[in-house]
C-alpha cells in the first residue's frame, strides 16, 4: 500500500533536524563569530522562509523534486550529480551531529546528577556521545527499514513534547529577563581565529562590513539545515500536497523562530559569559536550564526535562537524516544513476534496505571518526546543506526560462517586461546564497576540505555507478518502481485488510491512459474510502490461477509505476493489486467483490463500446455474486462517463 | 484478449451527467417465461440453430412477425464479446426497437455444445432475451443480465438439465426465486 502522511507528521519530521540545532547551533556560532551570534541565527531562520518558498516552487514542478531531479532538469546530470552528492554530504554529517549533541547533553546532565545520587562516576562527554549517538542512529536505522510511517508515529511524539519544553523555556526564560534585565547581544562581530579560517591571513576582509557579515551568516546557515528535507517529504505528503507544504513550511518556519533564534538569544542573556562558552558551548540549553532564577532543585528539574527532550529530538534528528538521504538515493536509482542492486526491496517491509544501510553505515562511520566532538562536525556540516540550496535556486531560475508552464506555486518578487517574467526574488535569494556558500569555502576549513573531498568520492561513485548501469542495462534510465509482491492464494483474505467503510476498485490497464484513475482520486474521501488499482494479467485456460511465484513483468511495473506517480501527485492512499485470471471481466468482477467494493471504475475502450463493456460486467458480476450488496460501474473517458448501479 | 482502455473513443456516447439510471427493484426472471418459449433442442444442434428456434419462438408468443430481424440483432451482437460464462450458461441478447417491455426465451441442452467463440466453454443452458432499445431502459437490461447470470448457477442448471419438460423447469425457476 502507498500511504501518505498529514502536514503535522512531515512538519515533525523536517522539524527533528531543523529545530534540533536549536540545541547546538548557539554554541557553535558564538565560538566562531562572538556574542552577535544570535542576531545571525535570527537572519538565517528569517532567511529560511525564502528556502521554504523555492523548495515550493520546485515541488510544485516536481513531486519528487528533490535537488538532483531539479538540478537535472534545469542544468544537467553532471551538475545534478555533483548537487546531490553535496547533499548527500549534508545528510551523513546531520545525523551524526544531532546525535552526538544529544549525547554530550546526556552526559553533562549525568555528570551533573552524578553527586547528588553520591556516585563517585564522571563521563567523558565525547566517548559518552559517541556511543549514545551510534545506539540511536542503529534505533532509527530499524525504524526505517519498516518505513516511514512508523518513522513519522516517532517524529510526531517528538514534536509534541518539545513543544512542551520550548513553552516552558521560554516563559521561564522570559521570567528570569524580567527580574533581571539584561541588554541584546552586540551587534560587533568578533571571529576566532578558526572562525576566519584561510581568510585568518587576509586581516583587511573583516573591516569590510558586507565580507564580515556574510562570514557570520555562513558561520550560522547551519540553523536552517533540515530545510532540505522539504521535499523529501513532499512525496509522501498528503492532499492537497502544495497546501499542505505551505502549511509545513510555516510551521516549521514559526517553530524554529522561536525555539531556535529565541533561545539562542536568551543564552546570551541570561548564561554568565564567564561560563557560556567554556563550559556550556555543547550543551548551552542546559546551561540556560542552569542559569534561570529558582531554587537549584527546580533548575535541575528543568535541565533534566531540557536534556531528556533534547535526547529525543537529536535522536530524532538522525531518523529524518535517513529518510532525507533514503529518498535522495532512491532518486538517483530510479534515474539509472545507483546499480539496481540498491534497489531491492526489503521482503517483509517493502523498503529499500540496502540504500538505508549503505547511508547509515556511513553515519556510524562519521560518528567513529569525529569522536563525539561537536564543533568539529558543526564545522563541516554547512558545506553540503548550503551548496544544495546554491545548485537549487540556481535550477529553479533556469526551469523559469525552460519550462514556462504554469506553476501551483512560484516564489514571489517577479517583474514582467514584455513577454518575460523575471525572476528578481529568486535572483537575490540565489545571489545570498552563492554569496554565502562561496565565503564558507574560506571561512569554514573542515567543511571545505571535508565537503570537496566528499562531494567529490560521491561524484565518482555516482559516476561510474551510472556507467556501469548505462553498459550492462540500455534500459538503464527507463528504471521503474520496485515492488512488493505479496502471495494470496485466496482474495477474500485481503478483505479483511480495508479498515475504511467503502472501497472503490479501479481498474487500470495502460499507462497512458489514467484519465479515470485520476477522476477517482479526486473525488476520492481518503478517510472513509480505499482505494484498490487493479490490473489483471490474463492467461490462457479456464479458473482463477494464483501462480506459486509471481513477480511483476517490464509491462505490469511500468503500469504501477505510473499508479504510483497519479497517487503521488494526489497525495492519496491507494493499494495496487495484480491479479492472475483466465478473463478480465472476470478478474474484475471477482476482485471487486473479494474487496467488497461498492464502486468499480475502469476506462474507455476504443473496441467496445461502453454499453458491451457494462452488459459482460453485469453478466460477469451476477455469475459471481454471493451476496446482494449494491454495486455502481462507472466507464470514464475523456468527455465521457458513464454509471450503472447494480 | 484485447479490451477496455484504448484512447480511440469514436465509439462512445455523450456524457451524462447526474445519478446512474436505477433497474426496479424486485425484478424477476420467471414471469418472463411461459412452457412455450422453453425449448427441449435435440443433440447435435449448434448455437446458431438453437438462437434461431427460440427467436422463433419468442417473436410467436408475443405476436411479433418479423423473427428474422431479431435473430439478426441477436447474431450481430454475438459477434462481439462472448455472452457465454464458465457455470454454462449463455446469455445472448439484443436491444431492439419497436418493443416495450422484455421478451425472453430459454432452451436446455441435454447434451451441451460448445460456445462457437470460446469452444473450451460448455453450454448447458441458453437464455434469450430482447429489451427495448431506449436509454431508460438499460438499467433494466443490465439488472436482467446480472439477474439471470445469478440465478442459473451450476447447481440450478444441473437440476433444469434432468427435467422432464418445460414445466418442470419453469417451476424450478420460479421455486428458486420465490
Amino acid at each position: 500500500m502507498l500511504s501518505f502522511i498529514s502536514f503535522w507528521r512531515a512538519s515533525a519530521i523536517v522539524l527533528c533536524d531543523l529545530a534540533s540545532t536549536a540545541y547546538y547551533i548557539g554554541g557553535i556560532v558564538e565560538q566562531a563569530v562572538g556574542k552577535s551570534a544570535p542576531w545571525f541565527i535570527l537572519a538565517v531562520m528569517a532567511f529560511s522562509y525564502t528556502i521554504r518558498a523555492v523548495y515550493m516552487e520546485s515541488c510544485s514542478m516536481f513531486v519528487r523534486g528533490g535537488v538532483y531531479k531539479v538540478v537535472k532538469e534545469a542544468m544537467g546530470g553532471t551538475l545534478a550529480k555533483i548537487s546531490a552528492s553535496a547533499l548527500m554530504f549534508d545528510y551523513v554529517l546531520t545525523g551524526p551531529i544531532s546525535a552526538v549533541a544529544g549525547g554530550q547533553y546526556l552526559a553533562g546532565l549525568l555528570n551533573t546528577l552524578f553527586p547528588h545520587f553520591r556516585i563517585g562516576w564522571h563521563l567523558d562527554p565525547n566517548s559518552f556521545a559517541m556511543i549514545f549517538a551510534m545506539a540511536a542512529t542503529l534505533y532509527f536505522w530499524w525504524e526505517n527499514i519498516k518505513g516511514i510511517h512508523e518513522s513519522s508515529d516517532k517524529a510526531l511524539r517528538i514534536m509534541q513534547l518539545t513543544t512542551v519544553m520550548a513553552v516552558v523555556m521560554i516563559a521561564w526564560c522570559a521570567y528570569t529577563l524580567w527580574l533581571h534585565p539584561a541588554p541584546l547581544p552586540p551587534l560587533t562581530l568578533n571571529f576566532s581565529p578558526e572562525g576566519l579560517g584561510w581568510a585568518k591571513g587576509i586581516g583587511w576582509l573583516k573591516p569590510v562590513g558586507a565580507i564580515g557579515v556574510t562570514m557570520a551568516f555562513g558561520h550560522s546557515l547551519l540553523a536552517m539545515s533540515g530545510e532540505e528535507s522539504l521535499a523529501q517529504v513532499y512525496r509522501e505528503m498528503e492532499a492537497p500536497k502544495i497546501k499542505n507544504l505551505e502549511r509545513t513550511g510555516l510551521v516549521i518556519f514559526v517553530y524554529s523562530m522561536l525555539l531556535t533564534s529565541l533561545v539562542s538569544f536568551f543564552a546570551v542573556m541570561i548564561i554568565p559569559d564567564a561560563v557560556r562558552i567554556p563550559h556550556y558551548s555543547d550543551n548551552l540549553l542546559s546551561g540556560l536550564a542552569m542559569s534561570v532564577v529558582g531554587p537549584h532543585w527546580a533548575r535541575l528539574l528543568l535541565q533534566s526535562f531540557v536534556v531528556g527532550v533534547g535526547v529525543v529530538i537529536l535522536a530524532g534528528a538522525s531518523n529524518t537524516s535517513i529518510v532525507g538521504a533514503n529518498g535522495v538515493l532512491n532518486r538517483l536509482a530510479e534515474d539509472g544513476i545507483l546499480v539496481d542492486w540498491f534497489r531491492h526491496l526489503h521482503p517483509k517491509y517493502g523498503t529499500t534496505h540496502r540504500m538505508i544501510n549503505l547511508f547509515v553505515g556511513m553515519q556510524l562511520l562519521t560518528i567513529v571518526l569525529c569522536r563525539g566532538d561537536v564543533y568539529m562536525l558543526g564545522e563541516a556540516y554547512a558545506f553540503g546543506v548550503v551548496w544544495s540550496f546554491v545548485f537549487k535556486t540556481l535550477a529553479v531560475m533556469v526551469l523559469r526560462f525552460k519550462n514556462r508552464e504554469p506553476r501551483e506555486f512560484m516564489v514571489p518578487g517577479n517583474v514582467k517586461i514584455g513577454t518575460v517574467e523575471w525572476p528578481i526574488g529568486l535572483t537575490l535569494i540565489f545571489l545570498v546564497l552563492l554569496a554565502t556558500a562561496s565565503m564558507n569555502l574560506m571561512t569554514k576549513r573542515v567543511a571545505t576540505v571535508s565537503g570537496s573531498i566528499f562531494t567529490a568520492v560521491f561524484f565518482g561513485v555516482f559516476l561510474f555507478s551510472e556507467k556501469w548501469n548505462e553498459r550492462h542495462h540500455a534500459d538503464a534510465h527507463d528504471v521503474h518502481e520496485k515492488f512488493n509482491l505479496r502471495e494470496e492464494k485466496d482474495l477474500v483474505h485481503v478483505r479483511g485488510e480495508f479498515k475504511k467503510p467503502n472501497r472503490v476498485l479501479v481498474a487500470v490497464r495502460d499507462p497512458g491512459n489514467m484519465l479515470h484513475l485520476i477522476k477517482a482520486l479526486d473525488e476520492l474521501d481518503s478517510e472513509k474510502t480505499e482505494l484498490i488499482v487493479f490490473t489483471s494479467r490474463i492467461r490462457t485456460g479456464l479458473g482463477l490461477v494464483i501462480d506459486e511465484h509471481v513477480s511483476m513483468d517490464g509491462e505490469e511495473q511500468k503500469l504501477f509505476t505510473k499508479v504510483l506517480e497519479v497517487a503521488e501527485k494526489h497525495g492519496k492512499t491507494v493499494t495496487p493489486m495484480l491479479v492472475v485470471s483466465n478473463e478480465p471481466f472476470y478478474a474484475i468482477a471477482q476482485a471487486a467483490q473479494a474487496v467488497g467494493a461498492s464502486e468499480v471504475v475502469f476506462g474507455a475502450s476504443a473496441k467496445l463500446s461502453t454499453d458491451a463493456q457494462l452488459e459482460r460486467l453485469a453478466m460477469t458480476w451476477g455469475s459471481l455474486q454471493t451476496d446482494k450488496q449494491p454495486v455502481r460501474f462507472r466507464i470514464i473517458g475523456p468527455g465521457v462517463e458513464h454509471a450503472a448501479d447494480l | 484478449m484485447s479490451w477496455f482502455q484504448k484512447k480511440d473513443l469514436g465509439s462512445l456516447k455523450t456524457p451524462q451527467t447526474g445519478p446512474a439510471p436505477r433497474a426496479p427493484k424486485g425484478l424477476k426472471i420467471g414471469p418472463l417465461l411461459s412452457e412455450d418459449v422453453i425449448l427441449f433442442p435435440p443433440a447435435g444442434q449448434d448455437k446458431t440453430a438453437i438462437l434461431e428456434s427460440l427467436t422463433a419462438a419468442v417473436c410467436r408468443k408475443a405476436g411479433l412477425t418479423a423473427p428474422a430481424l431479431f435473430l439478426a440483432k441477436v447474431q450481430e451482437r454475438e459477434q462481439g464479446i462472448s455472452t457465454t460464462l464458465d457455470t454454462g450458461l449463455s446469455l445472448p441478447h439484443a436491444r431492439m426497437d419497436g418493443i416495450d417491455g422484455i421478451l425472453a426465451g430459454m432452451a436446455i441442452l441435454k447434451t451441451p455444445i460448445p460456445d462457437p467463440k470460446q469452444t473450451e466453454l460448455p453450454i448447458r443452458v441458453v437464455f434469450l432475451f430482447f429489451s427495448p432499445n431506449k436509454q431508460e431502459s438499460f438499467p433494466v437490461h443490465l439488472q436482467l443480465l446480472r439477474g439471470v447470470s445469478s440465478l442459473f448457477q451450476p447447481s440450478l442448471i444441473d437440476r433444469l438439465t434432468a427435467a422432464a419438460g418445460p414445466a418442470e423447469t419453469l417451476a424450478l425457476v420460479r421455486t428458486l426465486e420465490g
